[in-house]
This record gives structure tokens, sequence and C-alpha cells, in this order.
């Protein structure tokens, strides 16, 4: 497709989902902006998936920005590291923004900062594969976008990869960060892809973008131009486009069957914010130190896309947005985007790895809070559902406790977009239900 | 720091502004034009017998709601477009008690003894109406109170009453257009049309039912040597195909499933009509259908996308 011509909307797509109202212009011409550094992070030991990281410091020592706090002997997990020059004031359980509480190292500081520690130091030219995926290792880099599973696991595959994708969908409204990124940082963003395929031995890199960012795939698409082995793909917008499963069936055409890693499909997805960090961590020896994030809300004076530090609390950045946090009664508090983030009760929660951005939304614009009623039939939410289930079955099986059946009606395969309880006209929490449901079942085996 | 005041529910944040209630003030409204129409021909009778079933309807739903101690739903619509339904299906010169049994049994019956609207299995307006046409000779004191002492001036035999004994006919253009005789709804496929084209466009319906019922009916009724197009303009088939049919609670989920549903309905319908005595053969054609409905949906699942599609890929 001639990135010229595109028109908004336009792109290809996958079978289900649906468009819903963006938010976007609200930040998505604002340029990236770096936040003022608060004087103290909350650095959770789990910001990934897989295991939870030891600490390496202990209370009232001195670190350094950069330094290697956290680390696991696991295969998957993701050191993790200081993100503020300063003091180790206490290592303790705090609440992380996914709800629990699980151990975080605090640390204060003060004023002068200095350099971070480096993960690599070598000419990225010169090192090896192997030698390229320690330093992503080593700078604890995880999927930015989602479930945050740890890059080094993802690549370090011995089947062979021929086709890298890069995840620009940005899919859940109000979300810009990954849209500037491309704007601003597209120089960096293809030498992040093409350490990447030098990992993996890929010969082949997609850039998926929705293209109601026509700006990014205009600069992508020049900036590639010349390259045989990258390409732009437009993407209709979609929600949700930017799903790993969906975006290799549109862009590849292969079918994804559940329990294959995309690795045995041959290809493998990175979101551009990882692949960003990774140029960082590899050309600058960066570990993983601070995120873009989108802070917005129709309300928030000082909306935009910031640079962060990783253990930011909520209520310093909503302070350097604009918003008074006491003055928050009957709004809500989202981290990540209002399709799938969750609503924060403690403002105290830092932003993670995974943080893709913090909203205030206004009660008129968040769902109504009113009583759920039986499930109509209208067949919306089966037409809509992207990984083409029977969300009504199981919003029914669950509300009796048929958990087995719930299983039959592939309760595993649901992916939790939140499509389908969007879509209902009775109300019905359906995601609620299929989230309580999975845990009941993993308790019960 | 608890800020106990912010708003924490699941995700997802958004819905779009889409309720029952509005769906079903949505039908009402596609209903008007029909309403409108038998209203035209057959003044005051329509008036009566609209609100007596409408208002039959909410009190049947009120009463049974308060009596199980359930919360009352009136203000979802679907009481209310019950009795509108039951209303269209009868003939204007319908006895009072008649319209009210058969509305109470919709209601009552059909809908909230079944679990309220959602759990019901059967067409409610539809049962009431068919339940009618056994009771009715059971009890004559149904009989009793007419709707309006003097009736002549309406009670013409139907265009399908003419069809059946090989009567001169209104033209078909006339008969789709609009003309009197037979249930208030029979009056004009034009105006059904009207209201079904502003469902499809609102999203309420699919075509899958009505085209494969409609198909199959004119594609049945050619074979057998009929004028397909005048068995699609008279009787109950519109409404049936665009409203009754499709009705979501009674209708499969599934794409296919409502194919192989509204081409069955035809196939019943074609068979009443042309072999069996009872006029109302589409009611009794949806009704029938409506008891295969999980059979359908279970034969028409669809696999999920994450299904392995031939042999699964070896890791
Ligand atoms: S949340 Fe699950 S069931 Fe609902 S639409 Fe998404 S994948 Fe389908
Ligand atoms: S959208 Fe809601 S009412 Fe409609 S079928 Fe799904 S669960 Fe039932």
């Amino acid at each position: 497709m001639d990135a010229g011509t595109l028109r908004e909307g336009e792109g290809r797509s996958f079978v289900g989902g649906m468009h819903i109202p963006e938010y976007k212009s609200l930040t998505n011409d604002v340029p990236i902006r770096r936040m003022a550094i608060p004087d103290r992070v909350i650095v959770p030991l789990m910001q990934h998936s897989g295991a939870p990281c030891e600490p390496l410091v202990q209370v009232g020592a001195t670190v350094q920005l950069g330094q290697k706090i956290g680390d696991s002997e696991e295969f998957i997990s993701a050191p993790v590291h200081a993100t503020l020059s300063g003091t180790v004031v206490a290592i303790e359980r705090r609440t992380h923004p996914a709800g629990e509480a699980v151990e975080c190292v605090v640390i204060e500081g003060k004023g002068e900062q200095g350099e971070f520690v480096p993960v690599a130091k070598n000419n990225p030219d010169q090192m090896s594969p192997e030698e390229l995926k320690d330093a992503i290792k080593e700078a604890g880099l995880v999927g930015m976008g989602g479930a945050a599973f740890p890059t080094y696991v993802n690549i370090n595959t011995r089947q062979p990869v021929d086709t890298l994708i890069l995840n620009g969908a940005e899919c859940e409204p109000f979300l810009t960060c990954d849209h500037r990124l491309m704007v601003e940082r597209a120089d960096e963003l293809i030498t992040g892809a093409d350490i990447l395929m030098r990992c993996i031995g890929a010969k082949k890199t997609f850039i998926g973008i929705e293209s109601n960012k026509l700006d990014a795939i205009r600069i992508l698409s020049s900036k590639t131009k010349a390259r045989e082995d990258m390409e732009v793909v437009p993407l209709a917008v979609k929600y949700p486009q930017g799903y790993k499963s969906y975006l290799i069936k549109t862009i590849t055409g292969r079918d994804v069957p559940r329990g294959a890693r995309s690795a045995a499909l041959g290809c493998i997805v990175r979101n551009v914010g990882t692949t960003f960090a990774v140029y960082e961590a590899v050309v600058h020896g960066k570990p993983f130190i601070e995120r873009i994030i989108t802070v917005s809300g129709p309300e928030v004076p000082n909306r935009g896309n910031y640079i962060v530090r990783l253990g930011t609390p909520a209520d310093f950045i909503l302070r350097e947005a604009g918003v008074d946090p006491n003055q928050l009664a009957g709004n809500k508090v989202i981290f990540g985007g209002p399709m799938t983030g969750l609503a924060q009760s403690d403002l105290n929660v830092p932003v993670v790895k995974n943080t893709t951005g913090v909203l205030v939304l206004p009660s008129e614009l968040v769902r109504e809070q009113v009583p759920y009623t039986a499930c109509v039939r209208c067949g919306v939410c089966v037409e809509r559902c992207p990984n083409w289930l029977y969300p009504h079955q199981l919003s029914i099986l669950s509300e009796y406790g048929m958990y087995e059946e719930m299983q039959q009606w592939d309760i595993w395969d649901c992916i939790e977009c939140g499509v389908c309880a969007y879509v209902c006209p009775s109300q019905r929490p359906i995601v609620h239900f299929v989230k309580r449901a999975k845990t009941v079942i993993d308790n019960m085996s | 720091m608890k800020q106990s005041a912010l708003i924490v529910t699941p995700p997802p944040h958004l819905k779009l502004e889409r309720t029952v209630g509005g769906a079903m003030r949505d039908v009402m409204l596609a209903l008007l034009p029909i309403s409108a129409v038998s209203v035209y021909f057959y003044h005051a009778f329509a008036l009566k017998l609209i609100s007596l079933c409408v208002v039959t309807a909410l009190a049947t739903e009120y009463v049974f709601r308060r009596a199980r101690g359930q919360r009352v739903t009136l203000s979802d619509g679907s009481a209310a477009l019950t009795g509108l339904f039951v209303a269209l299906l009868f003939s204007p010169t319908t006895p009072v008690l008649t319209a009210m049994l058969a509305t109470f049994l919709a209601v009552g019956v059909a809908k909230e003894l079944m679990g309220g609207l959602g759990r019901n299995r059967l067409n409610p307006a539809l049962f009431g109406r068919v339940a009618i046409i056994f009771l009715a000779p059971l009890l004559p004191f149904l009989n009793q109170i007419p709707l309006y002492w003097s009736v002549d001036t309406v009670t013409r035999a139907t265009p399908l009453a003419k069809l059946a004994q090989g009567w001169d006919m209104p033209s078909t253009w006339e008969l789709f257009v609009a003309f009197p005789g037979g249930a208030l709804s029979e009056t004009s496929p034009l105006a059904l049309l009207v209201g079904a084209a502003f469902l499809l466009y609102r999203g309420h319906i699919r075509w899958h039912i009505p085209v494969s019922m409609l198909a199959s009916i004119f594609v049945l009724t050619f074979i057998l040597g009929q004028n397909p197009v005048q068995h699609l303009v008279t009787g109950g088939i519109m409404l049936g195909a665009f409203f009754m049919a499709t009705d979501w609670v009674t209708s499969p989920i599934t794409k296919q499933g409502k194919l192989i549903f509204g081409f069955a309905i035809g196939v019943l319908v074609v068979i009443f009509r042309l072999f069996l005595p009872p006029p109302e053969g589409v009611a009794f054609s949806i009704l029938i259908m409506n008891a295969f409905v999980p059979l359908l949906e279970r034969v028409t699942r669809r696999a999920s996308f994450s299904e392995p599609v031939s042999a699964p890929t070896t890791g």
C-alpha cells in the first residue's frame, strides 16, 4: 500500500473486533517531554511475567542510577535497576499497579544524579548475536506494551525465525506514546529493529501501524523505502489490532494456535517501545530505567507524552500534569489503556516496565455503574469477539459457577480484551466474570 | 494514602452507549408505520386493541415481578413491546377478553414464568397468539365482550382467506402497499419493510434470518406452482420474517444457525399454507423453530481463533 495516498482508517485487519472512540487527539501531537525526577522511587522486584527478582542491595545502601538492584537465577525473569541515585530506605511489600502487593525497593535521593551505570560498553557493530542478547538481558528489557514478557527469553530461540514484527498498532484509546516514539525516534527505532533482526536471524521486518497515525506511517515508510527487508504495514483502526496473535495473522496470514509460541510460527512480535529500548540498551548501554508514558484525560491540564523514571509514583505524575491527587473524587485513575488497564485505588503505585499510560477519566466517560441484567442474546459480543468465542455463554456459565463448562467454551482462549463487555446492552461485566473464573479454575487444579 | 473516593471498577472502563431499553424503543419506533396504517384502516378498533394489549402487558409484568419479589423492569420496554406485538397479531374485531388473555399468557407465562427477558425459549407474543387458537374454543366466555359493539364495517374476509378460497384478489401491488383485512400487522407489508430497514440500519437485527426465510418461501412456492410474490405479501410473513423470527432471545446467535433457522421457518410456512389447515402458519412455524434454537447453536458452533487448524505446530 502506498503511504502517500493512504487515508485514515484504511489498512489490513483481522476478523472481529471493532472501532472504539480513540480520544488520541488529546495527546497525539504533543511532543515527548522529560518529566521531573521524583525524590523517591518505588521499584518493584517483580515487573515482568516470570520469577520475581531477589534484592541485591540492603536497606541503607547507596545506589547509583542504573545499578542492578534485583535479579533472579530463573530463566524467565528480568533484572531491575536503580532508577534514582540515592539511598535505599526500605525493601518492603507495596501495592503494584496490577493489584497485589509485591516486594519493592524504595530509593530516596536528591540532586545530582550522574550518568547511569552502563550495561555494555562494546561497539554494537562488532558484537555477536550472543553478546547482543546478553546486553538485552542485562538491561532488564521486557515487553513494554502488554504482558511484560522478558525480551531476552522471547528472542533467545533456537528455532529459525524469519520474520520480526514491530507492533506500532497502539490500538488502545487515549494512548499515544508509541505514536510519538515512531514519529520522533524513527532512526533509533530502525536501528533497534536491525539489532533484533541480528539477534534472531530474521530476514524481514514488518512494522504494523494503525492508520490513525499517518505521520508515523509516512516517516517510517520513507526511511525504509530503500530497504528490501523492512516494510511498513498500515493496519485498519480496529481494537484489539495490537494483540500479538491478531497482528501475526493480519500481517503474515499465519494461524496462531493456542499454546504455540510465536517463535514456533517463525515470527517474533516486539512492541515499538521495546525496540527503542533495545536500541538504547545496546548502543548506549542504557539499562531499563525509564520509559515513555501517555498522561491523559479530558480534564488533565498538562497532558502529554512523558519520559518518566520507572518507580515514579502516580501522585507525583498527576501533580506534574497539573492534577491535584486529592481532588479526584468521582474520577478513575487508570494505569494502561481504558480497555484493559486497571483502575487504581492507591495513588502511591509506581510506574512499572509495562505501564503505557496514566489516565484520569471523569465519571461521565467511564462505564455507568448500573446493575447488569440478564443476557438478552443480542449476539453482538459474539459478532465482535476477536477470538471467535461465545462471550455470552461464558458470562452465563460463570454466573451459575459452571466452571467445567466454561472450559469447554474455551475460556482459556479469552484474551480479556474487553470488547464483549464494551458492547453488551445488558451491561454485563463479562471480562470480570472470565477473570474470576480463571482464578477459581486455577485454584481447583 | 488511600483515595477512597476514586472509582475503582474492573476493565473495560469505556462503554458503548447501548442499552436493552434503547433497542426496545427502536423496535417500537420501527412498528410505528404499521401501527399507523392499521389505525388508518381500522380507526378506533386498532387504537383500542393496541392500548388494551400494552396496558395488559405492563400490568402483567408488574404483578408477576412484584409477586415473585423481583426488580420491576418496565422501563426496559420489553413488556410494552410484547403487548404491541400481541395487538398487531390480532384482527381489529378481537374480543376484549381474548386479547387480554393472549397478552397475559405472552408476558406472564411465556416470559416471566420462564425466568424473565433473556431466559424465555419461545417468542412470547407468538406464544400468546397461538395459545388463544387452542383456548378460544374451550373458553366461550372469551367472546362475551367485543371491542366495539357495531362491527360490520371491518369484518371483511382477509386476503389470505380469499387466496385459500380462490376468490378475486386485490392486485399484488395493492396488497404490498396497504390493504385492509386480517390482523393489524397484515395491512401493509410496505410499512413493515420501512420499519425493518430502520432496524437493520440501527444494527438491531441482521439480514440472515429474514433473507433465508423469505428466499425459501419464494423458491418453494415457485416450485410448487404458486405465485411467490403474492405469498410473500399476505398473512404474517413480513412481520414474522423481520420482527418475530429475528427476536434476539429466541433465535440462534450464530450466523449459520440464523440461516438454517430462517430457511426452516420458510419451509414450515409453505407446508402450513399449502397442506395444513391453521391460518396462523407463520406463528406456528416460528414457535416450532424456537424450540430448535439450542440444537442449531450447538451444530453451528464456530471454532475458536486459537483452535489448531490442521496438525498442531510442533515446537
Ligand atoms: S474479552 Fe474474551 S470473550 Fe470478550 S471479546 Fe475479548 S476475547 Fe472475546
Ligand atoms: S452482548 Fe450482552 S446481551 Fe448481547 S449476547 Fe452478549 S452477553 Fe448477551
